[in-house]
């Protein structure tokens, strides 16, 4: 039995989306599973979930709904169509259709700011909307438990069901082993949540530039929560110039590149299967990469997980500062 | 100046290539349509490198409503923290509350409820940057508008609706607003497709593509907007069960984009498919698909 000491985090994550993170994220739970050690995964994208696909879990064991959500609307016989909602509305939720005003709630976020600028206070509120479902599978085929979330389509705050996702995955993993987290595309509150507490961070990146901006997005996150990055580059083969680009940018920010995974038309093909690569195909060109990236982890950085992350964590705090404008107008 | 079309480039799934059919359909369409291109991916803005765009132009800071409170007229009330609705304001009992910056959503909610006054109307939050870049190097001009939010942001909707309303103030009078929505099914999305006359959904023929696009046509369908869906490296995987979601749905329009290495290896530099390799098949097939729009917008 492989032992990490203490619950680590480790996060899979890109900024770009499509570059191979939930292919990888499942790899890397495979692998660490049959190395023995302790682990929970999380499907930390409660936008668009799809590890489970992936792992091929066709059945919860537990579902559970969440109902935080708010929707405002207009009762429409006290409504004097002054425009004060509107305005008010951050979110441009108010619409106006024929003369009557109307909330749409695909847009409300529930927050009570249109009524308190109503002046006949002629706005009320559904209560326990449908934000979501946290799930879990005990045990997928490989031995590991799966937890995930997802958000019902148009709510708002997916973060907050992301971090109720985390907070199951570390209940049920406990005093040791590994919380493997594949995190959502982008750098917004699902990603924020999913890499609040991780020590580790498996970037992903493909030889594009849009994925190489969004990489520096992403690392520059994981530079305020402290946390040590490692790369893969993905499909290299299809830009070995932007390959060059993305591994300069890399090395001169002490990030250390572990491996490269070769465009591979097994990939989908194993997904449509719904059937990990590394069973339906393990002699695949980027099975044996991912095999190796994965083992690399296993042996390399999560044996003494403190080293390496005292090693390739930024050396200088970089939190995040907000710019704030004063009354008067200087910025702060 | 209102545009006359609103349509909107979406998905769900990230990296099915909605940037990659909304920038190529912006190019092909600027010579028959006045037109402005809305990158409203405000995590990860991607179009003006994918439009080899080397600096975006006119910076706008996007800066939403912050409480600056003066503890002078403050009595600890605590009004502001109940109205608050990201839990962006703490105060311990009794004491004077704090304002977490990265959580407030510049609402005004707390400035509403404020019994002594004491939230300035004046206080601003730089959340992050809009920009209007002509684009004209790929033969016929259109404008670019770009959102970016700044890294550490988490509430990412009033970055999407500022950059949204950028674009619809500078679009063309009597033209066209392309939207690329950026990845996700929550509400930033429903958001950016709000005002669309259309929405197409580009998906790839996976069984993620697959459970991916049930949830932005759910939110399509719930707004009421008209819909087509784009399979997107179309013979890479198998899209059987998108024909039957798109079938349930009552989308109008399902339209193929053919894998193609050409086009992957263009998008990777920043040159548009339909300029790097014209008769490669997936450029082709853009062709066809901003022919169809374009006579879509005679019914829009």
């Amino acid at each position: 039995m492989a032992s990490t000491g203490a619950p680590v985090e480790l996060v899979v994550a890109s900024g770009k989306g499509g570059v191979g993170k939930s292919t990888l994220a499942a790899t890397l739970a495979i692998v660490l599973a049959r190395r023995g050690y302790r682990l929970v995964a999380v499907d930390a994208d409660a936008e668009a979930p799809n590890l489970h696909i992936v792992l091929g879990v066709d059945r919860w064991d537990e579902e559970i709904p969440v109902y935080e959500g708010r929707v405002a609307y207009i009762v429409d016989e006290l409504c004097t169509r002054c425009n004060a909602c509107a305005e008010a509305c951050v979110y441009g939720a108010v619409e106006v259709h024929d003369g009557r005003y109307w909330i749409n709630p695909w847009i409300c976020e529930g927050c009570i700011t249109c009524s308190a600028a109503c002046p006949p206070k002629a706005i009320r509120y559904r209560f326990r909307v449908k934000s979501g479902v946290v799930r879990l599978a005990r045990s997928t085929r490989y031995g590991f438990p799966l937890v995930g979330g997802e958000s019902a389509p148009g709510r708002p705050n997916s973060g907050k069901l992301v971090t109720e996702t985390k907070n199951r995955g570390k209940s049920l993993l406990g005093a040791e082993g590994v919380l493997l987290v594949d995190a959502a595309a982008g750098i917004g509150c699902q990603v924020i949540s999913s890499l609040t507490g991780a020590q580790l961070a498996l970037l992903v990146a493909e030889p594009t530039l849009a994925s190489l901006s969004d990489l520096k997005r992403i690392h520059r996150l994981t530079k305020h929560f402290g946390i040590a990055p490692m790369l893969v580059v993905n499909k290299y083969d299809l830009n070995p110039d932007i390959v060059g680009e993305i591994e300069d940018y890399a090395r001169a920010e002490n990030i250390p590149v572990i491996g490269r995974i070769p465009f591979d038309p097994a990939v989908p093909e194993s997904m449509v299967k719904a059937v990990p690569l590394v069973e339906y195909m393990p002699d695949s060109p980027a099975a044996e990469a991912m095999l190796r990236i994965a083992e690399f982890v296993a042996d390399k950085v999560l044996t003494d997980w403190r080293s390496w992350w005292s090693r390739y964590r930024p050396k200088k705090p970089e939190p995040y500062v907000p710019i704030i404008i004063r009354p008067g107008g200087s910025a702060k | 100046m209102p545009p006359r079309w609103v349509v909107a480039v979406t998905g769900g799934k990230g990296g099915t290539g909605k940037s990659f059919v909304a920038t190529n359909l912006a190019v092909l369409l600027a010579g028959h349509v006045r037109l402005l291109l809305a990158d409203l991916d405000v995590e990860a803005p991607n179009d003006h490198l994918l439009l080899g765009v080397t600096r975006l132009e006119n910076e706008e800071p996007i800066a939403t409503f912050f409480p600056i409170i003066d503890y002078a007229r403050c009595t600890a009330c605590g009004a502001c923290m109940k109205a608050c609705d990201t839990g962006a304001i703490v105060a311990a009992r009794g004491r004077p509350p704090l304002v977490m910056p990265r959580l407030c959503s510049g609402c005004r909610a707390c400035l509403m409820v404020c019994p002594e006054d004491a939230i300035s109307p004046e206080g601003r939050r730089v959340i992050g940057y809009s920009y209007s870049t002509p684009v004209g190097r790929w033969g016929d001009r259109f404008q670019l508008v770009t959102g970016m939010i700044r890294e550490g942001e988490e509430h990412t909707p009033p970055a999407i609706v500022a950059t949204k309303r950028r674009a619809l103030r500078e679009a063309p009078d009597g033209g066209l607003v392309l939207v690329d929505t950026g990845a996700g099914t929550g509400n930033g999305v429903s958001a950016a497709i709000q005002e669309a006359q259309l929405v197409i959904a580009v998906t790839e023929p996976t069984p993620l593509g697959l459970h991916d696009l049930r949830a932005i046509l759910e939110i399509a369908h719930g707004m009421g907007k008209r819909t087509w869906v784009v399979v997107n490296r179309a013979g890479l995987g198998d899209d059987r069960g998108h024909e039957a979601l798109a079938r349930e749905y009552g989308v109008e329009l399902l339209y193929r984009v053919p894998f193609d290495t050409g086009a992957a290896r263009a998008y990777a530099r920043g040159v548009p498919a339909v300029k790097a390799c014209p008769g490669c098949d997936a450029a082709r097939s853009l062709r066809g698909l901003s022919g169809e729009l374009l006579a879509a917008l005679k019914t829009l």
